[in-house]
């Protein structure tokens, strides 16, 4: 997969992308690495190797220190704050702890997917077009829960939740998605259903992802392409089958077991 | 952290000595009302205290401001029983030396209490107070609703306002621009004045800028109210969980977009609850203001009670207890099933 990708021109390249927080934490040093269209990228690394903070980098959550992320011949970590919102738009995103709006509906969580396309007072009073409504509801059906969609978002189990937010990231028509650790609070059942899902937005719609993830297993089954970081430096770039044990132990430590998820 | 170590021993060490001062030598009244003499040897105390805290620090003994400031990693080493440090002997000294004087100001004293010609004068009150004059009844009824209406009105103005001002009091909706920081402590700064300022006091103002009744009562809460609402949703704001706002900011929406939906949603029970309350306390803090002519129950009150008419005062005690008490149970009730 990762050779055919190749050959095409790359969606992102990040360039020496440097992130620094203000109490000197350097979370990203110097990092470099192309996401092709259409890939299913997966990011694994130990908790505080700098994974989630590369992700918030590309859609402009976090400001990078200092390198590029250029998407589609533009160098986002330069977009002005007034275009942001079009940016993230195009470069959705889904979370660990999914960050729905719990006392809303499923479809109203759905419909947050529309903010950027709708005038702000009109969304105060959840004015969306009849479009926005029935693209929210056929996301959720391609998710398998429209029949939830006038429950209270925090009525669902975690990986109820985790679906309705992969539905409000289609809303935005997307051509990127960006998956924080999308399975790591569910249990191992549940996050083979999430990931099923999320792969089939990768194969079906064509939305190219970039997930970070924590199990090998799972990498190993999902993924198209792996980099592995380790104290914000890449460690690994290529193919999940050649992750050996070997590979294993310098990216996660040398007394690492490796955990299986069925 | 030296620096309030040192702040904090010079004032407990400068009281130690303003009070030996007195003993040594009790000053006589017109001494007592000499200002500038009693700041100079208030000032001289502080600057002795300040002097002993910082000798006790050369000699590496361990004073109480030294022990209260100090960083938690060193706090968990500390294992000695509190008997057995110096800090610990100068907390209680301090403790026990304003205990005393505070006796002494205060006039505390056990023979008045038990005074059987005193007693039988509360006595009197109480007998009075406890065979309530029925006879005016319907227009504390009249008065009370009138109180009740001032707290309700002024809550309800107080609410927008507060709402408003709850944002741009919050660190963490302000606090990561430099335009913003200032303009949240200038309004954090402006608050706490107004909040200090007793609601007595502004009913005061406004009744000599409004004229003495209801209205004048009603501005005065209505201002201490926005203070105190401000200040509260201001802090549940600051409570927010950041993974919603994430979640919509992620979806490429405006700001407004996500105060509205990601920050509102989480705050609009606290706040509900809060308002509440304020109400309820806004009814008894009407009855109070009433007394200084903010009109409502209180004037009524401070007339009957002016004339020494205990039993027409004890018949609006109790409208207000039971009103106070219907108001508190009430909102209780409702404030717990919002959780």
């Amino acid at each position: 997969m990762s050779s055919t990708n190749s050959s095409q021109s790359p969606l992102i390249q990040v360039k020496n992308l440097v992130k620094t927080y203000p109490n000197g934490v350097r979370a990203l040093k110097n990092i470099s690495f192309d996401v092709y269209p259409g890939e299913f990228l997966v990011i694994i690394g130990l908790s505080g190797s700098g994974k989630s903070t590369l992700l918030r980098c590309m859609n402009r959550l976090h400001e990078a220190t200092s390198g590029e992320i250029v998407f589609k011949n533009e160098d986002i970590t330069k977009t002005p704050s007034s275009k942001i919102k079009f940016l993230r738009r195009r470069i959705a995103m889904i979370f660990q702890h999914f960050n729905l709006i719990p006392r809303h509906t499923v479809l109203s969580n759905v419909l947050m997917g529309s903010l950027s396309r709708t005038a702000t007072l009109a969304s105060l009073f959840k004015f969306f077009s009849a479009e926005d409504n029935a693209k929210a509801m056929q996301y959720l059906k391609l998710v398998g829960i429209e029949e939830k969609a006038h429950i209270r978002a925090d009525q669902l189990s975690g990986g109820q939740q985790q679906r309705v937010a992969i539905a409000r990231a289609l809303t935005q028509g997307p051509e990127v998605l960006l998956a924080d650790e999308p399975v790591a609070s569910l249990d191992p059942a549940t996050c083979h259903n999430v990931m099923d899902y999320l792969n089939k937005v990768n194969k079906e719609l064509g939305i190219t992802i970039v997930c970070n993830l924590h199990f090998l297993s799972l990498v190993r089954q999902y993924a198209t392409r792996v980099i592995a970081l380790k104290q914000g430096e890449i460690v690994y770039n290529g193919s999940p089958k050649d992750i050996s044990e070997d590979w294993f132990r310098k990216i996660y430590g040398e007394d690492a077991r490796e955990v299986h998820v069925n | 952290m030296r620096i309030k170590t040192q702040i904090f021993d010079s004032i407990i060490f400068g009281f130690l000595f303003v009070g030996s001062i007195f003993l040594v030598r009790p000053p006589s009244e017109e001494e007592l009302l000499n200002l500038p003499m009693n700041t100079m040897v208030t000032l001289g105390c502080l600057a002795l205290g300040f002097a002993l805290s910082l000798a006790l620090n050369q000699m590496g003994i361990k004073t109480l401001g030294e022990s209260i400031f100090e960083p938690p990693h060193k706090k968990a080493q500390n294992t000695h029983s509190w008997y057995k440090t110096f800090w610990g002997w100068q907390m209680l000294i301090a403790f026990l030396a304003a205990f005393s004087a505070g006796i002494w100001v205060t006039e505390f004293s056990i023979t008045e209490i038990l005074s059987e010609e005193g007693f039988a004068g509360a006595q009197r009150i109480f007998s009075s107070l406890l065979t309530p004059n029925f006879e005016i009844l319907p227009r504390a009824v009249l008065a009370i609703t009138e109180t009740i209406f001032m707290a309700f009105i002024a809550t309800t103005f107080a609410i927008p306002v507060a709402f408003v001002l709850s944002f741009l009091c919050a660190k963490n909706i302000m606090g990561k621009t430099t335009p913003g920081l200032i303009l949240y402590a200038s309004l954090r700064t402006l608050l706490n004045v107004t909040r200090s300022i007793e609601p007595l006091i502004w009913a005061i103002i406004f009744s000599v800028w409004v004229g003495i009744g209801p209205f004048s009562g009603m501005l005065a809460l209505l201002l201490h109210s926005i203070a105190s609402l401000a200040k509260q949703y201001s802090e549940i704001v600051e409570c927010v969980e950041n993974g919603p706002i994430e979640g919509i900011q992620s979806t490429g929406a405006s700001s407004l977009q996500v105060l509205w939906f990601a920050v509102v949603p989480q705050i609009i029970l606290p706040y509900v609850s809060f308002t509440i309350y304020r109400w309820d306390i806004n009814v008894r803090m009407a009855t109070v203001i009433g007394l200084v002519g903010g009109g409502g129950i209180g004037t009524m009150l401070i007339q009957y009670q002016g004339q020494a008419l205990w039993n027409e005062v004890g018949c609006l005690v109790l409208v207000i207890a039971f009103v106070v008490w219907l108001m508190d149970t009430g909102s209780a009730y409702i404030r717990e099933a919002l959780k």
